[in-house]
């Protein structure tokens, strides 16, 4: 019983960890219609960005805020190359996001080597009662629920993020209303990034780092986020718990399980596919 | 989408003529990498082609040529003549393609390039856990030849297995993808993919079926990579997962790209341009007192500037875009 119950909790956390990281596709893709292939980097950048900074002698929290506002500057500069001309198709967007991916690549290992990084998080376990979490977990879950609350107020309380909703819902009467439909796509670029580095520096400490773990942190991140068909915030947490919890559940259970974690996860993300196919055949 | 005129008669037998007596003038390596450069233009014609008409993005064509390879090896390995594994591979690719595609493509919007981009994971990973089967990482060896030596024991011995005979395989087989493609682009099928790709509605109310025509492109598309990967394993004997990462995936994206979606010459120019491009940088990444990560900069570097470059600029693409510009201008 404990076990399983450390399982999920487990689970919870890195379903968090996918969800924030969900986050980042669903307020470019809202805002811009745009699959943004490089928001794994926006992850990597910040991971190498607070490893230098720790490094250079810069304490805990400092060097995760700088790297999340570098995070959120390459986020500009991508929305600036893929959507900073007007009528650029949806299909072309997409590639040039996996170029730009692919080429930060390049600027990564100039800069930090092709050789795995590593950086501390926050150090110890929080018990309760016979069940433990790694603090960093812990963090985590807090981030990620911050991170929801602020999304969901941002985008139905304030100003700017009903002029983001206009532009989703429909650019073309939001230009007509006068809203700069392009500047805000770029802001949402922005927001994006910013979101993929926070879930950058909250995870990269669990893992190591190389320039290529942008995949792996994509790609399920990716999956929490369509199941709300990259639009709805709330609906790609829960793609992200149940992701989490389920893949938590077949490392501790299914012998061997570990090593198949991620062809488990792989096939959950296409059966999300299949079953939105079968949902709204007709949607986005 | 540009439309080019198909070159003409004579330069298509002009290229033809060159690039079948090309062979026997290379040495071992250049041979590798004209049977490679074949392999490519067989993956990109049918990437340009899903690209172009379905405009639908896959990330996974490396996938379908792991599973081509794959099948081709192991049928041959458990005793199914070479021939006959090699014409089951892209049987299998074009399965597993459309076992995909039919989920996946009845969404609108770029959903395939993620499901595919996860496939290709999920095909690595296996490839890697199975080793009983598959042999993981450590790779597949003993697969058996393609073609059985004539005249064994004598004089005139004759090895069909040299590379010289492989690139005229590989030619053979991009030729044949060429030319079923051009007619499948003339075809009246080709003529609904082709409404298709101007306008999924206006094709729908014409009559074609949309998600069905989208799922044979795909699976057409993911033939021609199994095809490739086929004659992969009988070319090099060995096959493991290192060898079909997502790099190659996104090698085939950049050729595609470069080419213009949909255009069939364009895919051949494109495979051609791109790896002439790669082997000019590795031999610049080469140049002693560089350091050791510098193939690899350069290359990605070159892979990303060249995918955003020409999307940014050229959406129609590269080639077409110099040719529409050497037409244009007074002769």
């Amino acid at each position: 019983m404990i076990t399983l119950l450390n399982l999920l909790l487990t689970g919870v956390a890195t379903g968090c960890a996918f969800a924030l990281v969900a986050t980042g596709f669903v307020t470019i893709h809202r805002v811009t219609r745009v699959v943004n292939f490089a928001q794994g980097g926006f992850a990597v950048v910040a991971g190498y960005i607070t490893f230098s900074a720790l490094r250079a002698g810069l304490p805990h929290g400092l060097s995760e805020l700088a790297a999340i506002l570098v995070a959120a500057l390459v986020g500009v500069a991508v929305g600036l190359v893929t959507i900073g001309r007007r009528g650029t198709p949806a299909l072309a967007s997409l590639i040039m996001t996996i170029g730009l991916g692919i080429a930060l690549y390049a600027v990564e290992i100039v800069v930090w080597g092709d050789q795995p990084v590593q950086f501390e998080g926050l150090p110890g376990l929080v018990a309760a009662g016979s069940l433990t979490l790694p603090r960093q977990y812990l963090l985590i879950i807090v981030v990620t629920a911050l991170a929801f609350a602020g999304l969901g107020v941002f985008f139905a309380r304030t100003y700017l993020g009903k002029v983001f909703t206009a532009c989703a819902s429909n650019p073309f009467a939001a230009r007509l209303a006068g809203v700069d439909v392009t500047r805000i796509g770029i802001a949402a670029f922005g927001l994006g990034g910013a979101l993929g580095g926070l879930a950058g520096v909250l995870l990269i400490p669990l893992r190591s780092l190389t320039f290529d773990s942008d995949v792996d942190i994509a790609i399920n991140g990716f999956a929490a986020a369509i199941f709300g068909g990259l639009n709805r915030p709330g609906a790609a947490l829960a793609g992200g718990l149940i992701l989490g919890v389920a893949e938590a559940l077949v490392a501790g259970y299914v012998p061997g399980g570990a090593a198949y974690q991620k062809a488990v996860s792989l096939p959950l993300i296409l059966a999300i596919l299949v079953w939105q196919a079968a949902r709204r055949p007709e949607s986005e | 989408m540009s439309r080019l005129r198909a070159p003409s008669t004579w330069l298509v037998a002009l290229l033809a003529a060159l690039s079948l007596a090309l062979p026997p003038l290379l040495d071992k390596g250049q041979r590798t990498t004209y049977v490679l450069l074949t392999f490519a233009v067989m993956v990109t014609v049918g990437l340009s082609l899903l690209m172009g008409f379905a405009g639908q993005v896959s990330l996974g064509q490396a996938a379908f040529y792991a599973v081509g390879a794959y099948t081709a090896a192991l049928l041959a390995r458990r005793g199914v003549p070479p021939p006959l594994a090699l014409a089951a591979a892209p049987v299998a690719a074009a399965a597993v393609a459309a076992g995909i595609g039919i989920p996946v493509l009845r969404l609108r919007g770029h959903y395939l390039a993620f499901a595919t981009l996860a496939f290709q994971l999920i095909v690595l990973t296996l490839i890697a856990q199975a080793r009983g089967l598959t042999g993981g990482d450590v790779g597949l060896g003993h697969i058996p030849q393609l073609m059985p030596d004539l005249n064994p024991g004598q004089d005139n011995e004759l090895d069909l297995n040299d590379p010289l005979y492989f690139c005229y395989a590989g030619w053979l087989a991009a030729a044949a993808v060429v030319a079923v493609t051009l007619n499948v682009v003339r075809s009246r099928p080709g003529r609904g993919f082709r409404a298709l790709a101007t306008s999924e509605i206006g094709a729908a109310s014409a009559g074609v079926a949309v998600a069905a025509d989208k799922i044979r492109v795909f699976a057409i598309s993911a033939a021609y990579a199994g095809l490739a990967g086929g004659i992969y394993a009988f070319f090099f004997g060995f096959l493991s997962p290192g060898s079909f990462g997502v790099l190659l995936s996104i090698q085939f994206l950049v050729m595609a790209t470069v080419g213009g979606l949909g255009l069939v010459w364009g895919a051949v120019a494109g495979a051609i341009a791109i790896t002439a491009l790669l082997q000019a940088v590795l031999l610049a990444a080469s140049i002693p007192g560089l350091p050791a990560t510098a193939p690899s900069i350069l290359s990605y570097a070159v892979y990303g500037l060249v995918l955003v470059l020409v999307m940014r600029f050229l959406p129609e693409g590269l080639l077409p875009a110099l040719a529409g510009r050497l037409r244009r201008a007074p002769s």
